[in-house]
């Protein structure tokens, strides 16, 4: 396993071009087209029965004035028919003194949505309540708004560890999608030196030798692995600490995500490997497929966006959308492991899925 | 040493070799001959037991390699038909790799990586990548990544199709060198027919998936015929002489050419003496003489109707 390990990796050392320029990719998009994104996510409302515009908008200007979201005011059509054909993740009905949050599926979003509501209004009929039994309410309120400020006690929206979710960090979303997007190719082409090396003879010299076969996958598919790894780490070490992102709180999970994501893009590209015959195919195919993977788990758009339901289908297949949840769950919504277990074991169900076909596939193409 | 039996390989029911029996003793070399496709590298993977026949068997002495391979492996060099090196590696860091693979340890892999530069000749080259090197030298290389863990049997496919003639030389010396000197038991493959002349002492010759002659090269050029033949380009000749000509005991046929007569003679009859004889008897001037002996160019030709380079 060590000698076709090493030989890879001299072989990369010879060229290592391809993995700088893909780190470099990586931190660059993010930082151009993520910049000053830090985007609040859009919150269509609409006046349930009996609520007058203006009692509206005193909520919604409640609503606003913390938080990751703009809340703003639709008639009632339009905003139920965005949720229905899917262009909108959720609305919400302003009720009289009450709210219902209308959305086709659960979603970390929603469930922000509700926390933050729920703390705005709760803390709004505290107030009232107060008020109502202060002679001069106007005042009591200017008075209770300044004590607000420097709170005792507060609640808020919050993210599963406690702290306030201010706002959706896009530049780390595209960090993200642009690292795991790139490594897949960067792993794909290392997966494929194998093709490469059977066509070349190589694989047989080697064969012949008292080598192992799984000696021989062990080293190939250890070292694209670790490049894998290498390239991902990389771009997130110097995102944090060259070009400041906030990567969360937990570096630890953040790794154990990228390692299981690599395996299991390792497992997708030795698939790949077993259904396309040449080193060109694999060079053709895989490489104008693999860009789509982003696009469809919406790794360049805000939260919510990719609506469809055939995309959404097809998502779930792919491990860039698993991984890419997991991430941000950990260093955007602060989750811990009971929240990213679930797209942690889809990712394992896939690599070990993939691979098995995948090596069947190779092998028996062989003979 | 090493011997097949009847072995056979059909790809989708198209057999591409067919009952191939062939053998090699210990410090022998041996030619395999044959035009493109005839199955050759089909034959030696299956020696090597990188592919499992379709029928039956190879024997190192007398043990089946299929069902035992690692023997074979452990004394077997294969230099295969393609280049099956790391082009972006130098040709020490091949080597190396090579060496690794068959668990050398540091230093005796040190030494044998400069063993076997020095039989290719390539020592000063090392350092230098694959891909800049001429496909002579690729060829060399490839060569000596075979010999690093010191085979008592190589098998060469085609170690010297489309190269230079300062190359090819370099490999016939190579080959000469780890049989004469290393007491290496080769089998070497080509579709030159003048390389295994020189090479090997015995041949096996290849064609459609069949063995269709083999023996030393004297044992094959007989397989031809009997019979020599013997151009004469002569000046002025008459009837009278050429039926002297034709009375003589071992000619069998005699023609007419443009220059002069064909004669096809016994084989390795002594006429030369009574041709010239009769020719100053009749006063015709004897411009030249040629003796052909078949080569086993004339052999292959003979026995497929083809040439070798077809
Ligand atoms: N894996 C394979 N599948 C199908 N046909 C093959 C395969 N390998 C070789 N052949 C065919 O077998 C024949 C013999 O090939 P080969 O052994 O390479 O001949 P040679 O080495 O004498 O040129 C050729 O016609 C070739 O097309
Ligand atoms: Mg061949």
């Amino acid at each position: 396993m060590v000698p076709v390990f090493l030989a890879q990796w001299m072989k990369e050392k010879r060229s290592p071009y391809m993995v700088l320029i893909f780190i470099s990719i990586s931190i660059a998009a993010a930082l151009l087209f993520g910049s000053n994104m830090d985007i609040k996510l859009k919150i269509d409302t609409f006046r349930g029965e009996g609520v007058t515009v203006e009692e509206a908008e005193r909520w919604i200007d409640r609503l606003n004035e913390s938080g990751a979201f703009i809340f703003s005011l639709r008639a009632e059509e339009e905003s139920l028919a965005d949720v229905r054909q899917g262009r909108s993740d959720m609305a919400v009905r302003l009720l009289k003194d009450d709210y219902r949050i209308i959305a086709v599926m659960e979603s970390t979003n929603v469930e922000l949505v509700q926390q933050h509501m729920q703390a705005v209004y709760h803390e709004e009929f505290r107030i009232m309540a107060a008020a109502s039994h202060a002679e001069d309410e106007l005042e009591f309120r200017e008075a209770m708004k300044t004590y607000m400020e420097q709170p005792p006690l507060k609640l808020q929206s919050s993210t599963s560890s406690g702290s306030e979710l201010r706002s959706y960090d896009m530049r780390l979303q595209l960090l993200f999608g642009f690292s795991l997007f790139l490594a897949m190719l960067t792993v794909g082409f290392r997966v494929n030196a194998m093709t490469a090396e059977k066509i070349s003879g190589i694989w047989n010299r080697v064969i012949l030798s008292p080598l192992t076969k799984t000696e021989m996958y062990l080293g190939h598919l250890t070292y694209s692995t670790l490049i894998g790894i290498v390239q991902i780490t990389m771009v997130f070490l110097l995102a944090k600490y060259l070009f400041g992102f906030s990567l969360g709180h937990s570096f630890g999970m953040l790794a154990m995500i990228v390692v299981l994501y690599t395996m299991t893009i390792v497992a997708m590209s030795m698939l790949f490997t077993g259904i396309l015959r040449t080193p060109e195919q694999f060079g053709a195919i895989f490489t104008s497929i693999v860009p789509i993977m982003p696009l469809i788990s919406g790794a360049y758009m805000p939260p919510g966006t990719i609506t469809n339901d055939v995309l959404l289908f097809i998502g779930q297949f792919l491990p860039l959308q698993h991984a890419l949840d997991a991430l941000i769950g950990v260093s955007i919504y602060e989750q811990g492991w009971t929240d990213i277990y679930l797209p942690l074991a889809k990712l394992l169900l896939m690599a070990v899925i993939f691979f098995g076909v995948g090596i069947n596939l190779v092998e028996r193409r062989r003979l | 040493m090493l011997e097949t039996v009847e072995l056979s390989k059909s790809f989708k029911g198209k057999t591409v070799v067919d009952g191939v029996s062939l053998y090699l003793d210990q410090g022998e070399s041996v030619g395999l001959l044959g035009p493109n496709g005839a199955g050759k590298s089909t034959t030696i993977s299956m020696i090597s037991s990188l592919l499992a026949p379709t029928h039956g068997d190879v024997l190192l002495r007398g043990k089946s390699v299929i069902k035992h391979p690692q023997d074979i492996r452990r004394v077997l060099g294969v230099v295969p038909q393609e280049i099956a090196l790391y082009e972006e590696l130098s040709a020490y860091e091949n080597l190396q790799f090579f060496g690794r693979i068959y668990k050398l340890k540091k230093t005796a892999l040190e030494s044998k990586i400069q063993e076997v530069l020095e039989i290719v000749g390539l020592r000063e080259r090392q350092k230098e990548l694959i891909k800049t090197f001429s496909g002579g030298m690729k060829r060399r290389i490839n060569i000596a990544a075979a010999l690093l863990h010191n085979p008592q049997i190589v098998i060469m496919d085609e170690p010297t199709v489309g190269i230079d003639p300062q190359s090819r030389n370099h490999i016939l010396d190579t080959v000469r060198y780890l049989n004469l000197e290393k007491g290496t038991t080769v089998l070497y493959t080509s579709h030159y027919m003048e390389e295994v002349e020189q090479l090997c002492k015995r041949m096996y010759i290849m064609d459609h998936g069949k063995v269709i002659a083999s023996g030393t090269k004297e044992e094959l050029g007989r397989i031809l015929s009997s019979e020599d033949t013997i151009l004469l380009q002569l000046d002025a000749y008459d009837d009278a002489f050429i039926e002297e000509i034709r009375s003589l005991d071992p000619v069998r046929q005699v023609e007419r050419t443009d220059q002069g007569l064909k004669l096809i003679i016994a084989k390795q009859s002594r006429v030369l003496s009574s041709i010239v004889q009769s020719a100053e008897r009749h006063s015709v001037q004897l411009i030249n003489m040629h003796v052909h002996t078949p080569s086993l160019e004339d052999v292959f030709l003979h026995l497929t109707g083809r040439t070798l380079r077809d």
